[in-house]
């Protein structure tokens, strides 16, 4: 039995996960500091 | 005051955490990828395959490194958790539910790489033993923590459900590391030990190396959540708004 596909699928999914979990906080981030700057642009507008 | 003491101190201030974490996140990240890329050329191009286990021992390298993530982010959350009721710290509440995804990531590493070496070596994707079995409990232990979190409205309440939790769950951890004593399981016990190695140091290194890159790894992308945790929670306190007007978010 060849070890290559069992090693390339573990390498490959490692790379997903660790990529989905790095990059989750910075889209959060970017969507929360869009929601908050046009919350804050809506308050001025009515001041 | 004494630096160390002052340090402490000051972590505990929001807009201070969100300032300094903001300036070690990259470094994190940097260390992060040097160490892997170390730790995969050792470990893909310079070690050997083993004599039994042939070229599948590769996967080693991910596999142990994400499985003593995943107990030593749980065994830390279990400590924050203390420290945030004991002491009312809200940065370790926010460190505490900002650390779950991670080690939840870690723990699906674990046990998904883990059974993609059973299947060439054991002959098996999984199998019902003691190791395997309370590695997915600690899976679960992490889901439970950010279902808990994400049950109520409010932040300090949920955060003080989900510390409980964490340091009810660390009973769990122990149970893990011996169950490969406690029970006879097809998982084999620890090569690597206190008392001794019984792995050759080509093939000792690049698993060492992974396990320091995915403690930054853990560092930055906990630091990463809980600033972005912080900023909901405090989203209309004066310092998130002068980080807005300043635009230095």
């Amino acid at each position: 039995m060849s070890h290559t596909p069992f090693i390339l699928a573990s390498y490959l999914i490692s790379t997903v996960v660790l990529l989905w979990a790095g990059l989750s906080p910075v889209i959060n981030k970017r969507g929360l500091l869009r929601q908050l700057k046009n919350r804050r642009a809506r308050m001025d507008k009515v001041q | 005051m004494n630096p160390i003491y002052l340090f402490f101190h000051k972590t505990g201030s929001p807009p201070w955490f969100y300032r300094f974490s903001g300036r070690l996140i990259p470094w994190l990240w940097v260390g992060f990828a040097i160490l892997t890329a170390v730790g995969l050329y050792q470990g893909l191009l310079v070690a050997p395959a083993d004599y039994q286990q042939g070229e599948s021992v590769r996967i080693m390298y991910i596999h142990v490194p994400a499985a003593w993530m995943s107990m030593m982010i749980y065994g830390l959350m279990a400590i924050m958790g203390f420290i945030a009721l004991v002491w009312r710290i809200r940065i370790m509440e926010v460190m505490v539910i900002s650390s779950a995804p991670v080690g939840a990531a870690f723990t699906i590493i674990a046990l998904v790489t883990g059974s993609l070496w059973g299947r060439p070596t054991w002959g098996t994707y999984w199998v019902w033993d003691a190791r395997l079995t309370s590695e997915l409990v600690l899976l679960f232990l992490y889901f439970g923590v950010i279902a808990l979190y994400n049950a109520y409205d409010e932040p300090r309440k949920a955060a003080k459900a989900a510390a409980l939790m964490s340091i009810v769950g660390a009973i769990n951890l122990p149970i893990i590391h011996f169950s490969v004593e406690w029970w006879n399981t097809l998982h084999q016990g620890s090569s690597i030990g206190t008392s001794g190695n019984s792995i050759h140091p080509s093939m000792l290194w690049p698993l060492l190396w992974m396990a320091i890159a995915f403690k930054f790894y853990y560092g930055a992308n906990l630091l990463s959540r809980a600033r972005v945790r912080l900023l909901k929670q405090d989203h209309r306190k004066r310092w998130v708004q002068d980080l807005l007007t300043e635009g230095k978010s």
